[in-house]
């Protein structure tokens, strides 16, 4: 029997687990596909798949309502013990990814994983899977007893050629979950925040750069930023130093940026910063040292110490900014 | 456990040795039909070629043999030489030799970019069916015992702090027959077979030098396309190895450089500073001046000759091309040598493999194969040459003089130092007179004919994967407390790089920073080092310079 894990979230099949049933109806030849479903309330599931199994194993648990690697390993592992399948098919998914290689383990069972085509069927298959991002694939075969674990990359094979027929039979099966072996505690699913801050879109932007001197001071950067509605930005060493943190970074290993006004303090202006900026309408330097090739790119320049000239720039800019 | 992959030869590194040695095996099973061998090549850049660098004037004699079609199917032999010029320059003026010497002549040399050589050669490979694996480096050797049985390419997909990103992919173990480490200068790999293995015994230590070098566009006319320029003397001193070269390409373009050899004494020396003052000479920036700066780039270069060359095969194992050391120092020449030696060890590695030893009993072959072609030939005659330099620049020339009468018969074999332990303290060299500039032969950089490192950098396409583990690994503990004050550390001058950089910051102690993703990959600061305490490992795969059309 080859047995087919469907995955699935909210009562929802992943299309990946027909891509799955897909490359187990290729790889079965004479052998029965069989798939299973893991989950809590999922029994509509299982016979969405009937039509494309001999037969469906419902396996429900409050403890499987919501993923866990934990409880998902022990319910796959109970049910390869209870069946004796000749192979395990699995969608390449990041829940998969996430589970199988400790199943794997687990039940002492050979794992090759993201196939990509195979050759041959039922215990004669070969697998072809990728190596070194892709450049090279390589065929592989199972070593060993079973169960054989077969993961499938996603869009490898086909969801539509999956054959259907009469719908198999649907078996519930208990899968006894140890609670107290379930180390991992779910939490809601959420999406990570985009980037906090897009200094493409900035109209102004106040970098700051190593003549900033000390961590302590980009405050004052912050200040000036604040009276004159700006963005803080920072050339390398300051990113590196984690001043700031990555995402204000600007320059050929950070962002590109194109504001309308650019003020560069302390900023001696490497060709790697300037490839990030140089695209701003119009560009203000302070710098002490008039070499500095910022003044190259810069419309208003001043050669001065920054600690003097930026808190009298803000004291100026709050005076403006009452008197309106 | 990592993931394996069978091949009959893994060859490392896709440069003029790598794909000679590739090219070849595929050539001999071709001839000799046979089981089909499985071949790969491994390269740490991206694409082949991207990380080669050299002047370059090519002994076209090896590459014909490989592909005795290759002018008809057009290889990239650049220009052909017509002159070549030697001067001996001073502070202001130049002294041209009134003749040049015979391994200086380039007549019927071509002066290429390796670059787009390498990258022909390398879909030459692949259209044999060679499987290349561009993007991943070696990182580890595999041995059984004294046996080299592959190598463990670098993971991918690590954080700066070592943890697994989400893209993490581990290294896989390539399984090999025969391992060909072709890994250029210093390669990390060949490093550690040398050492393991004990291949230098007896041999003299290795001499290196870094060689830095610009792409400009000039006005046409100013130096004819085909001519060859090298010189000696400033800014370098008389106890200091080294020289300039410009080669005249075509449609106004100019290869400049300048190589110092990796043996010097003064502390505070810096090679890319050498370079500025080079090209600040009146001979020089007349050339340069008004021209504009296409590409930049630097990489050392083996110059110890026969004498430091390590044995070159092991169980399992065989070296070629400049991670051996075949250079010949006296012609400024090594392409021809990588190419051959890259061949003759295929030669070695299928015989072997045909015969069923890849033993170092059965790959000793490739040793009598060099010791009867041209690479014994050119290179044991001259075997003293760069330790003769030892001497100074004077002392180098006559007894090149008389190499060449001689032959290099009838010579007391000259014993070299390991050039970092030529490196003298700042109280040896400078006493109580420590110059305030912190860099010998300072200079201004007016952006335009000279540059500081991190333009340089720029100018080398080098771009690394900034979130990953520092892949030069330095124990910093010495940094700070005794090489800082003793030598003040060097290594923030003979990297090209920028990559050591020594942040003084109030109110915290001095510390060196690594700019790790600055690396342009040319493995000086392993070599100089005092201490010897920076190893240079492959960086994840991808990473590096990108020295197109140099």
């Amino acid at each position: 029997m080859i047995l087919v894990v469907a995955e699935q979230r909210d009562g929802t099949l992943n299309r990946a687990t027909w891509e799955a049933l897909a490359a187990a109806q290729q790889l079965a030849g004479e052998i029965a596909v069989k798939a299973v479903v893991f989950g809590h309330s999922v029994g509509s599931l299982a016979e969405e798949l009937a039509p494309a199994a001999a037969e469906v194993f419902l396996v429900e648990h409050p403890l499987l309502g919501t993923y866990t690697p934990d409880a998902f390993t022990q319910a796959l592992q109970h049910v390869v013990a209870l069946l004796g399948p000749a192979y395990v098919v699995l969608p390449h998914s990041y829940q998969t990814r996430d589970f199988a290689p400790m199943a794997a383990v687990r039940m002492g069972a050979p794992l090759i994983t993201d196939v990509t085509g195979l050759t041959g069927t039922g215990a004669s298959a070969a697998f072809v899977r990728p190596m070194f991002q892709g450049k090279l694939t390589s065929e592989v075969r199972h070593q060993g007893e079973g169960p054989r674990m077969v993961t499938v990359q996603i869009g490898a094979f086909r969801a539509d050629a999956v054959k259907k027929g009469n719908p198999g039979r649907v078996t519930r099966l208990e899968a006894p979950i140890d609670r107290a072996a379930i180390r991992q505690t779910p939490e809601a699913p959420f999406r990570e925040a985009k980037q906090a801050v897009d200094l493409g879109q900035a109209e102004r932007i106040v970098a700051v750069g190593r003549g900033i001197k000390a961590q302590q001071h980009i405050a004052l950067a912050e200040a000036l930023a604040r009276a004159m509605s700006a963005e803080v930005a920072a050339s390398r060493p300051i990113c590196d130093s984690g001043w700031l943190p990555m995402d204000r970074q600007i320059g050929s290993s950070g962002q590109t940026v194109a504001p309308k006004l650019y003020v560069a303090l302390g900023i001696s202006g490497a060709i790697q910063h300037l490839v990030g900026m140089k695209g701003s309408r119009t560009i203000v330097a302070i710098n002490k040292d008039a070499d500095a090739p910022i003044f190259e790119v810069a419309d208003y320049g001043i050669v001065g110490d920054l600690f003097e000239v930026v808190p009298a720039l803000i004291s100026e800019l709050e005076k403006q900014s009452t008197d309106l | 456990m990592p993931e394996t992959l069978d091949v009959d030869v893994l060859v490392v590194g896709a440069g003029p040795a790598g794909l000679a040695a590739a090219l070849r095996l595929a050539q001999l099973q071709k001839a000799h039909g046979g089981p089909p061998l499985s071949i790969a090549v491994l390269e740490k850049a991206r694409e082949a070629g991207a990380h080669s660098l050299s002047g370059a004037v090519l002994d076209p004699s090896a590459i014909r043999e490989l592909v005795p079609d290759g002018e008809a199917t057009g290889i990239p032999l650049g220009t052909p030489v017509r002159r070549d010029q030697l001067y001996y320059l001073t502070e202001r003026s130049k002294i041209r030799f009134p003749f040049v010497p015979p391994p200086l002549r380039n007549h019927g040399h071509f002066i290429v970019s390796l670059n787009e050589l390498v990258r022909w050669l390398s879909e030459r490979v692949e259209a044999e069916g060679v499987d290349l694996v561009t993007g991943f480096g070696g990182r580890d050797v595999l041995f059984e015992g004294a046996r080299v049985v592959g190598v463990r390419t670098g993971d991918r997909g690590l954080a700066r702090d070592g943890t697994k990103k989400p893209t993490f992919e581990p290294g896989v173990d390539i399984l090999a027959k025969v391992t060909i480490f072709c890994d250029g200068v210093r390669g990390n790999l060949t490093k550690d077979v040398v050492r393991r293995l004990d291949l230098a015994e007896d041999r003299e230590p290795e001499q290196f030098a870094i060689g830095l070098k610009e792409l400009w566009d000039v006005a046409p006319g100013r130096l004819e396309p085909g001519t060859v320029v090298h010189t000696m003397g400033h800014p370098l001193r008389h106890d200091e190895f080294g020289g300039g070269f410009i080669y005249g390409l075509a449609g106004g373009r100019l290869s400049v450089g300048f190589v110092a050899g990796l043996d010097y004494h003064d502390p505070l020396f810096d090679p890319h500073m050498a370079f500025n003052r080079f090209k600040q000479h009146p001979f020089v920036s007349g050339l340069l001046t008004g021209g504009t700066l296409i590409r930049a780039g630097a990489k050392a270069l083996p110059e110890g000759g026969w004498n430091t060359i390590p044995r070159p095969y092991m169980d399992g194992g065989l070296i070629a091309g400049d991670a051996g050391g075949y250079l010949n120092s006296m012609r400024l020449k090594g392409i021809h040598l990588a190419v051959r030696t890259g061949m003759l060890a295929a030669e070695a590695a299928f015989e072997a493999i045909r015969a069923g030893d890849t033993s170092a009993a059965g790959l000793k072959r490739y040793q009598d194969l060099i010791d009867a072609s041209p690479v014994r030939a050119e290179l044991y005659p001259v075997r003293n040459i760069h330790q003769s330099f030892g001497y100074g620049l004077f002392a180098g020339l006559a007894f090149s003089g008389l190499s060449l009468l001689t032959r290099g018969r009838w010579m007391e074999d000259l014993h070299g130092k390991a050039g970092h332990e030529r490196l003298k303290t700042l109280a040896w060299y400078y006493g109580l007179d420590v110059p305030a500039s912190r860099t010998s032969i300072a200079t201004k950089i007016d952006r335009t004919l000279t540059f500081d490192k991190p333009t340089s950098v720029h100018y080398s396409g080098t771009a690394h994967e900034e979130d990953q583990p520092s892949h030069l690994l330095v124990h910093t503990e010495l940094c700070t407390s005794v090489c800082g004050p003793e030598y003040g550390h060097p290594c923030v001058r003979f990297c090209p790089a920028n990559v050591y950089e020594v942040v003084r910051e109030p109110g915290h102690p001095v510390r060196l920073q690594i700019n790790a993703s600055n690396c342009v990959h040319c493995k000086t600061c392993d070599i100089m080092d005092p201490y010897q305490v920076i190893t240079w490992v492959p960086p994840e795969g991808g990473g590096g310079p990108r020295y197109n059309g140099m």
